[in-house]
């Protein structure tokens, strides 16, 4: 489904960025002075296969290469080396709202945002009531989006792009949006559609979401596959040199932590009990 | 072959995409307005008013035998359109480059909705425009409708080819080179002043006459206007040059934009 072959993704720091007539001018009569390609490898020979039907996620710590590896997969960068295959349709769902217009009112972005994803006019027209009902706005449809909260734009964004049955799904991070109402609705969503044999790539920091969804993680650090394997072992490790500690561990440690706590808080009630006792003896 | 299949294919599937960004333009553009699109109606009118008073009552110019305010407006709206387009088709892609970064979409589609847009503004200037033609000039400074405005479509879709090419163009080298902006802002004012708009080339030395034909706005705007004004065909010179400059300027617009735009990505 998804082919990733020895991919390696660059970026030039520096120099590209502050390119000015200056530069230029000083450069052509000082070769020293020339500013230096400053590389930057956001990904080295990454390679991994995602089989039809497969969950597979993503995890590692920030500027690990995470983002980009979605948006190599997803197209919106081409890798410096390497090969990516994708069979099927691409649903990104990289940054929600992404493609909203301010000045525009819900109804407008509906449409507007749904073409920026690529669904033609028919598909929005026969689903705009059920973007509309799902993303619970029907009274504030003429509003500009100009006015709504931060949690109702995410709730249209969240709306309008999962309404397709993509064939691949890439999802980073966006479980955590709107009310608590409205999370649990796109969790419940997210679950439908990764069990509806969906190919998903899912990119979290929270361990315990990805070892509820995905089949497989992979463990990226500075770029490099650290490590490929069935969720729990992945996740393990990670957590293990994460804290210098393994996830049971964890629990456990936090576990006494309270404990300790509740302790020392109720012997500094009884403390306290005693003290009155003692000032209404006095 | 395949890849003319493919193109005409990423077409189709992405004019949906061209006609909500053409339609979003228009809804921001006049949203707040009280007069709305009648602005895209009134404005060329008056920016005619403001140059007809301006050039033939303190100037004093006159042309012999022609109607002048239909001169300066056909030459007005024209590169209006020109000048408005390839200045939005630059900014486009920088100005959405966010939206870039998420998803994918084709990025020519960026400068070509925004020629469309302005486009469809100059097909509605061109009502005025009608209205100043039927109703001004007496005797032989009358213009008429003629058969020859058949030829009109042709040579609006030239320019409109054109400044897709120089826009493509102008918005790969303002991705490297922000200046672009500002630079090509005196460009364009330089550009103005040497198209012959409010004056005749015949005014011109004999040398500066010559050089001056080479600039591709003056041979739209003059084919049009030999139909417009003098109701004739105009020179088959001035209408293969025309479509010359419209496929040139395309194809180097296209290659620049092609060979680059995979790296649009680095210059955020």
């Amino acid at each position: 489904m998804i082919r990733i072959k020895n991919i390696s993704m660059k970026f030039n720091l520096g120099i590209d960025k502050d390119f000015s007539f200056k530069m230029l001018f000083i450069s052509l009569f000082d070769r020293k002075r020339r500013p230096k390609l400053e590389e930057f490898w956001a990904l080295k020979n990454v390679s991994f296969d995602v089989q039809k039907g497969e969950v597979v996620g993503l995890i590692g710590s920030n500027g690990a290469g995470k983002s980009t590896l979605l948006k190599v997969v997803s197209g919106v960068m081409k890798p410096t080396k390497g090969k990516v295959e994708v069979d099927g349709s691409v649903a990104p769902m990289i940054e929600l709202g992404a493609g909203f217009d301010q000045e525009l009112t819900a109804r407008e972005n509906i449409y507007l945002n749904g073409a920026v994803l690529g669904y033609s006019k028919a598909f929005i027209d026969e689903k705009f009531n059920e973007i509309v009902e799902f993303s619970e706005l029907v009274d504030f449809l003429d509003v500009p989006v100009k006015n709504f909260s931060s949690g109702m734009v995410a709730k249209l964004a969240f709306s309008i792009s999962t309404i397709v049955d993509p064939e691949i799904l890439i999802v980073d991070e966006i479980l955590s949006v709107g009310d608590i109402k409205f999370q649990e609705k796109s969790r419940n969503k997210m679950m439908e559609m990764i069990k509806g044999g969906t190919t998903v790539l899912y990119v979290s920091h929270s361990l315990a979401s990805i070892q509820e969804l995905c089949d497989r993680v992979v463990w990226l650090e500075h770029g490099e596959v650290k490590m490929i394997g069935d969720a729990k072992t992945v996740c393990d490790a990670y957590y293990l040199e994460q804290m210098g500690e393994t996830q049971e561990q964890g629990i456990q440690r936090r576990k006494q932590e309270n404990e300790e706590k509740k302790h020392k808080e109720k012997n500094v009630k009884r403390k306290k009990k005693h003290e009155k006792v003692i000032d209404r003896q006095l | 072959m395949k890849t003319i299949k493919n193109i005409f294919a990423n077409f189709k599937r992405y004019s949906f995409l061209m006609q909500q960004l053409v339609s979003r333009d228009f809804k921001v553009k006049y949203k707040r307005s009280v007069l709305g699109i009648l602005w895209s109606l009134l404005y060329p009118v008056l920016m005619m008013i403001v140059m007809a008073i301006v050039f033939s009552q303190m100037f004093n110019m006159r042309m012999e035998g022609v109607n002048y305010l239909v001169y300066l407006m056909t030459g007005l709206v024209m590169f209006n359109y020109f000048n408005e387009a390839s200045n939005l088709a630059m900014t486009s892609v920088v100005t959405n480059f966010t939206l870039m970064t998420k998803v994918y979409i084709p990025k020519y589609i960026f400068p070509i909705s925004k020629c469309l847009f302005v486009g469809i503004n100059f097909l509605l200037t061109l009502i005025p425009l009608l209205f100043v033609i039927l109703f001004t000039g007496s005797g032989a400074t009358k213009c008429d409708i003629n058969i020859y405005y058949l030829i009109l479509p042709y040579i609006f879709l030239c320019m409109f080819l054109f400044t897709v090419g120089l826009g493509l163009l102008l918005a790969t080298i303002s991705v490297f080179l922000r200046d672009m902006f500002y630079i090509y802002g005196i460009i364009l004012t330089i550009w103005q002043y040497f198209t012959p708009i409010f004056y005749d080339i015949q005014m011109l030395p004999t040398k500066l006459q010559a050089i001056f034909k080479l600039n591709p706005l003056y041979v739209f705007i003059t084919s049009a206007r030999e139909i417009i004004l003098f109701s004739k065909m105009p020179d088959p010179y001035l209408l293969v040059s025309s479509g010359v400059f419209a496929i040139g300027m395309l194809l180097i617009g296209i290659y620049f934009f092609r060979k680059k735009q995979d790296q649009f990505i680095y210059h955020i």
